[in-house]
């Protein structure tokens, strides 16, 4: 599997306390656990299970998820902050790893 | 008098519309109920207050966008009754977070979407919706 590659996308300029959409992806096949390969065996269930968001320390969001989410798993969601500050994002792995990106918010 | 194009259409339609939808005999082929109380803890769920936003035809069922907003909720779940298993996603709000998500998900076949809000107050909300795959996601 290639290294999972994470991105987010922001808007260009924020302002305190307008809500705004973070836009968020990680390259990722996903493997539901139910799927077999060209020889026939059972390809081994490997998901994103977790995925957490905060925001200067504190969660902002977290999601659980299933096999029956998409591959290169895609969540967006609005928020919006009173200041300026660092967004922290974090992918958890089914097989330990933890990927995670790092953005700096600075409102207008 | 002569069919018109306009009637033409909509006849056409509405024959691919029910081609696409068999509905008829929906019937959950997972423990999808069970997996809602588990989610709930067993309360009841009201109708109202928590909207799902997806298509109700997809052409491809391995990546269906579903929005879910409930003004007021701490938690947002998603399951399905047509895929091996029930679970979707579990959203938690906090604070700088609006309560409303977008999330791409697989569906196997054609089949109902359910959504479950747990309200700041503890109660829950549910809504569902049918969406129509033409090209089923391997879920």
């Amino acid at each position: 599997m290639a290294e999972p590659r994470p991105r987010v996308k922001l808007p260009r300029s924020i302002e305190a306390g307008v809500p705004f959409t973070v836009k968020t992806r990680i390259t990722h096949p996903m493997h539901t656990g139910e799927r077999h390969d060209s020889e026939g065996a059972l390809v081994p269930r490997q998901i994103i299970n977790r995925f957490v968001v905060s925001y200067n320390g504190e969660l902002a969001i977290s999601v659980d998820l299933e096999p029956a989410v998409s591959a290169d798993p895609y969540v967006q969601f609005e928020m919006a902050v009173p200041e300026s500050g660092h967004l922290e994002f974090q992918w958890f792995d089914d097989d330990g790893s933890v990927y995670s990106l790092s953005k700096r918010v600075d409102v207008d | 008098m002569a069919p018109t194009r306009r009637d033409v259409l909509l006849a056409s339609a509405s024959v691919v519309g029910s081609a696409l939808i068999p509905f008829g005999v929906a019937q959950a082929s997972n423990n999808v109920f069970e997996a809602i109380d588990v989610f709930t803890g067993g309360a009841s769920r009201l109708e109202g207050g928590l909207l799902i936003d997806a298509p109700e035809i997809f052409d491809n069922g391995g990546a269906v966008p579903i929005r879910v907003v409930a003004e007021g909720a701490r938690r947002i779940a998603l399951f399905n009754d047509g895929n091996p298993n029930p679970g979707v996603a579990v959203f938690s709000f906090g604070r700088f977070v609006r309560p409303e998500a977008t999330i791409r998900i697989r569906l196997a076949r054609s089949q109902t979407v359910y959504a479950v809000a747990e309200m700041a107050d503890g109660t829950f909300r549910e809504a569902s919706q049918k969406i129509a795959v033409t090209v089923g996601g391997c879920a």
